[in-house]
Parts: C-alpha cells; sequence; structure tokens
C-alpha cells in the first residue's frame, strides 16, 4: 500500500518535473520575448500541477497534516491567480516598450491598432 | 468611486474568514475572535475593490458547483493538451514557432467572467492575452498566439478560446 502510493507520489512529481524542464528549455531557446514568456507558462502551470498534486498526496496520507495540506492548497491557489495577470501585465510592458521579436509576426493587430 | 455597500462588506468578510480559517487551522476561540476583526476590517476597506455588481452572487450552489467544475476538470483538460503541444515544441528544438497577435472577439460579458477568460487564455500555454478593447460595442482581446493556425479572426478565436468560453458563460450569465 505505502509502496504503491509512494509511486503514484513519484510519477506526479517527475511529471511536474518534465513539464518544468520544457519550460526551461524553451525559455533558454525560443527566438524572441514573447515566445520565451510563453515557454515559461509550462512551468507555472503544469510543473506546478504536478509538484501540487504530488505534495498533496504525500501530506494527506503519508504526513497527516492538514495544516500542511491547506498551505499547499494556498500555494497552488495563489501561483493560479497571480501567475496570468503578471505574464499579462510584462508582455503588455514590453510590447509598448518597443520590443519586436526580429523575425517579422505573421499577423499583428496590435500594431495595425494602437502604432502610430 | 463606487460605494461600500452592506451587501458587499457581508460576503467580502465571509470569504476573507473562510481563507483565515484555511491559513491558521485551528479551532480556538482566540483564534477565531482575532479572525473575524481582521477580516471585518479588511471587508470594510476593500469590499467596493472586491465586489462590482451582484455580492451573493457567487453563493448560488448551481453557479458554485459550475464554477468548481469547470476549474477541477474543464479547464485542466486544455492546459494538459497545451502543454503536451508546448512540451513537444521545446523539446524540438524550438524552431517550430511562428508567433503572431491577432484580435480576437469576445462574446462574454462583464467584468468578472472577461478576467477569468483572459486569465485561462493567459495559463494555457501557447496563448497569451496582451490587451482588451472596445470597438463598435463588441469586446476584443489582444492574443498573442505563438501558432498562428488561422488568420481569420473569428475561426481564430474559436480554435484560441476552445470550450472555455462556453463553460465561463454558463457560470457568469
Amino acid at each position: 500500500m505505502s509502496l504503491t502510493l509512494r509511486i503514484i507520489i513519484d510519477v506526479f512529481l517527475a511529471v511536474g518535473a518534465f513539464f518544468a524542464l520544457a519550460g526551461t528549455i524553451g525559455n533558454l531557446r525560443m527566438p524572441d520575448t514573447f515566445c520565451r514568456m510563453q515557454a515559461s507558462t509550462c512551468i507555472a502551470t503544469m510543473g506546478l500541477l504536478g509538484v501540487v498534486i504530488g505534495g498533496l498526496l504525500y501530506s494527506i496520507f503519508i504526513m497527516h497534516s492538514p495544516s500542511t495540506t491547506v498551505k499547499i492548497i494556498v500555494i497552488g491557489l495563489l501561483v493560479f491567480t497571480t501567475n496570468p495577470v503578471g505574464a499579462h501585465a510584462i508582455a503588455k510592458g514590453a510590447y509598448r516598450h518597443g520590443i519586436r521579436p526580429d523575425k517579422e509576426m505573421e499577423i499583428d493587430d496590435f500594431r495595425r491598432d494602437f502604432d502610430e | 468611486m463606487r460605494k461600500t455597500t452592506f451587501p458587499a462588506v457581508l460576503s467580502t468578510f465571509f470569504v476573507s474568514y473562510c481563507f483565515w480559517i484555511l491559513l491558521t487551522w485551528s479551532w480556538a476561540t482566540e483564534e477565531l475572535i482575532a479572525g473575524a476583526v481582521v477580516s471585518l476590517a479588511v471587508a470594510l476597506f476593500s469590499a467596493r475593490f472586491f465586489i462590482h455588481n451582484k455580492a451573493f452572487w457567487f453563493f448560488n450552489p448551481a453557479k458554485f458547483f459550475i464554477f468548481l467544475l469547470y476549474w477541477v476538470i474543464i479547464f485542466p483538460v486544455e492546459l494538459i493538451k497545451a502543454n503536451w503541444d508546448m512540451a513537444k515544441r521545446c523539446y524540438g528544438g524550438c524552431r517550430k514557432v511562428n508567433p503572431g497577435i491577432v484580435r480576437v472577439p469576445v462574446e462574454i460579458k462583464g467584468d468578472y467572467g472577461q478576467a477569468q477568460l483572459a486569465n485561462s487564455i493567459t495559463l494555457t500555454p501557447g496563448t497569451m492575452t496582451l490587451d482588451i478593447c472596445e470597438d463598435q460595442g463588441r469586446d476584443y482581446y489582444y492574443v498573442h498566439w505563438i501558432d498562428v493556425a488561422e488568420t481569420d479572426r473569428d475561426k481564430a478565436g474559436d480554435i484560441i478560446k476552445g470550450t472555455m468560453e462556453k463553460w465561463l458563460r454558463r457560470i457568469w450569465e
């Protein structure tokens, strides 16, 4: 029973690590600023989700600690609610500041409507 | 500036108190009283930012059930699909990108629904909301899309928003 549980928890942690690594590689190798930000979303969603579910199972079934469980849930909620706001603000700020990708974008409605 | 109304204070107080109990996780009388005082102060100061129209909208059980269903089942499915796509792109050397910014129409009305749809779009890897604007009575998002598969705005909107908008309209309308 305990071994099965540990394997399930490890699988969740490994899934989180897999997506976090994908996000990191994307963060380093993507061609321009906005694509790099897109890749980093991987870390904050699937990476976080895997690690949080793994930690949740560990705290419920192995640690038997309600306060740790609740804190893990609160961490998950806070990252999930604040991450998109930050990403949106950084991306819009970068665009308004004049950062453009080297390669011309396929379609750019933002420039069409707001650039002078 | 919005007025602070009693129902808004009441529902903000309720949410803050729930968070206090979650964070402390103790049922001692002193803790509960201290939490009530702090929550009341928070509610008095922040109710007018937190509640925009109907104060008890969220305590409707059917709406709350659809809300939970959305965040536990509907949204994670979209999230896993998008993440898998993004992971393939990243491990494949980051060559297959075709970025662009598309203006897509939004059918949903109201602040909460639009904010939540924008957050959902930003949270799915591959799409990111940059800005919102209003044009001739309709609302539009500017969405940065890492792989522009469709340059027609309406069809692009259907691909980007997927099933998320349909469910959010059930919650917030």
